[in-house]
């Protein structure tokens, strides 16, 4: 074999195979992102020219910005929620030695294959039961316990892929195990926080099949209402939408790049 | 140092709590499948019953729906991993680190997006008058549209577009793993490209194979939103049964039934594929 083929690690169908995957997973949001700016209420070639009127729509409409102002807020309560609660709780499962930790362990782990239906109706079963009517707190509490896994398995794959001699060398050096931890492990963590951090964050506002259980009229969120919305009407203002949620995780996409790097986000997640 | 490993049973509580209130919903939730539902409302009621789970086992439609499910599920995660494993190869192995970036950011943008966003532009891109239509009448593959939304073709095309990302994500790792050398010993034996990939890399794979497709088929069976957008009613998974057992007929022990059913036969696959990826393992490994 010559030396070429060595460096060539795979043969013109992978790359090929790979590019049209691309084309594939990029047409639809590239598609909905120019249909947002076309001016007419269905698809139409050629397509006609640029308008903000579905931007107008989305933002003047009361529901949307009720739904909006309702999922930022599930989502920013509940993703710092989630780290809080996830990091100790990691801590235990990846270091600790106490009876019981295997058990504990599967169990929180174990909602991640129930699916989200379920959740929900389990969920709004146990709300009815109790006449728990608490507004935006059923979706509150539904995200909490449905995210807190999710941010739990990121870290504790990060902490036992740990190299304990630094922590020893800090304890040797003299410092306590707080110390220890604060500023040895915790920083070394950032990068399945942030993971954690995104995954939790995306799940709290883009979430339907839990959502759609624990919300009414009063508490309702950006997926049920835009759900609603197609359901009922037939414009492209849930294209307007979609446009800025897709702004949105791009901007996400830079800020991960920009602090830690994506490839090793990755290289992390391969547990 | 025991002594204190000991004490981080403490940090548990609260996530213990959180798991406690989400699983005294199953459980509640689960009890309530063997009553019968009060008529208005969504009350439960009645005598302890099996009535639930003998209509599901004795009704062809509803064991249709189910075995309906996990039928496509399958197909779903088996054609996802086709796509994939080339998309992983790329992202692991490419020399130049502009296309591996490409890769990286499609997959991260298209999965952070949302499921709403892409279930839409789906159904306006297959529609009748949508683009695709469109493009296959201009390039005269068909005559006049076809139907591609609110069947199964739809709802598969959506799911794929759903699944990719994800599966992609849980092979990059195994696929940074593998020991090029091997390979490259094939290729210099004199193995063609296609004889190494299938007869060494595949193998070698086989596990992170496996646990992708667990996670893929996973996920394909509690699919909800794609079906209910783009099967427009026509076509429904058990999701979208046990979601209109509920909210259509209010039959919330009914639709516990349905739910622990299907529960089990998730866990049943899912156990399935964990005593497969330990086989593999064994016999590949050795």
């Amino acid at each position: 074999m010559n030396r070429r083929s060595l460096e060539r690690p795979y043969g013109r169908l992978v790359p090929l195979t790979a590019t049209l995957a691309c084309l594939f997973l990029l047409l639809p949001v590239v598609f909905v992102v120019a249909f947002s700016f076309n001016d007419g209420a269905y698809f139409q070639w050629p397509p006609r020219g640029p308008t903000l009127r579905w931007y107008v729509n989305f933002f003047e409409s009361e529901r949307f910005m009720t739904a909006t102002e309702h999922s930022l807020k599930v989502a920013l309560i509940v993703t710092p929620a989630c780290l809080v609660v996830g990091l100790p709780t990691a801590v235990a499962i990846a270091r600790g030695r106490f009876a019981g930790r295997d058990l504990i362990a599967t169990l929180l782990l174990s909602p991640l294959i129930v699916p989200g239906v379920v959740t929900g109706v389990a969920l709004l079963a146990l709300f009815t039961a109790v006449h728990g009517d608490l507004g935006l707190g059923r979706l509150l509490i539904g995200m909490f316990v449905f995210g807190l896994p999710f941010a739990v398995r990121t870290m504790v794959a990060d902490l036992l892929g740990l190299d304990p001699r630094l922590e020893e060398a800090a304890r040797n050096l003299g410092a306590t195990r707080l110390r220890t931890f604060f500023l040895v492990t915790l920083p070394q963590l950032k990068s399945s926080m942030l993971a954690g951090a995104v995954f939790v964050f995306v799940e709290a506002i883009d979430n339907f099949s839990i959502s759609v259980f624990l919300t009414d009229e009063r508490s309702a969120v950006l997926p049920v209402v835009a759900y609603q919305y197609i359901r009922d009407f037939d414009d492209p203002t849930v294209a307007a939408m979609a446009t800025l949620l897709i702004a949105l995780s791009c901007a996400l996409v830079f800020a991960i790049e920009r602090l830690i790097g994506f490839e090793r986000m990755m290289h992390i997640n391969r547990k | 140092m025991d002594k204190e490993n000991r004490h981080h049973l403490w940090l548990t509580v609260p996530a213990l709590l959180s798991i406690g209130l989400l699983f005294s919903a199953y459980g509640l939730f689960g009890w309530t499948s063997f009553y019968r539902a009060t008529p208005g409302g969504l009350g439960v009621g009645g005598d302890f019953t099996f009535d639930n789970y003998l209509r599901i086992f004795g009704s062809w439609r509803e064991l249709a729906v189910i075995g309906e499910t996990l039928w496509i599920s399958f197909a779903l995660t088996m054609i996802s991993l086709v796509i994939a494993v080339p998309m992983a190869l790329v992202i692991a192995r490419s020399p130049s680190r502009l296309v591996r970036s490409i890769l990286l950011f499609t997959l991260a943008v298209t999965f952070l997006s949302g499921g709403v966003t892409r279930a839409y532009a789906w159904m306006v891109l297959l529609g009748n008058k949508g683009l695709i239509n469109l493009a296959l009448v201009h390039l005269g593959v068909i005559e006049r549209p076809i139907r591609l939304v609110f069947n199964w073709l739809g709802v598969s095309i959506s799911l794929v577009h759903f699944l990719l990302p994800f599966t992609v994500f849980t092979l990059v790792g195994a696929v940074k793993n593998l020991p090029l050398s091997v390979e490259e010993a094939a290729r210099n034996l004199g193995a063609t490209r296609m004889t190494t990939f299938f007869r060494v890399t595949l193998p070698l794979l086989s596990s992170g194979l496996v646990v992708a497709a667990s996670l893929t088929y996973s996920l394909a069976l509690s699919s909800f939103l794609f079906p209910l957008l783009l099967g427009g009613g026509r076509v429904r998974m058990v999701a979208n049964h046990i979601y209109e057992r509920l909210f259509v007929a209010y039959d919330i022990p009914f639709a516990a039934a349905t739910s622990a059913v299907f529960l089990v036969l998730s866990f049943v696959v899912i156990l399935g594929f964990a005593g497969l990826e330990r086989l593999v393992r064994k016999v590949v490994v050795r």
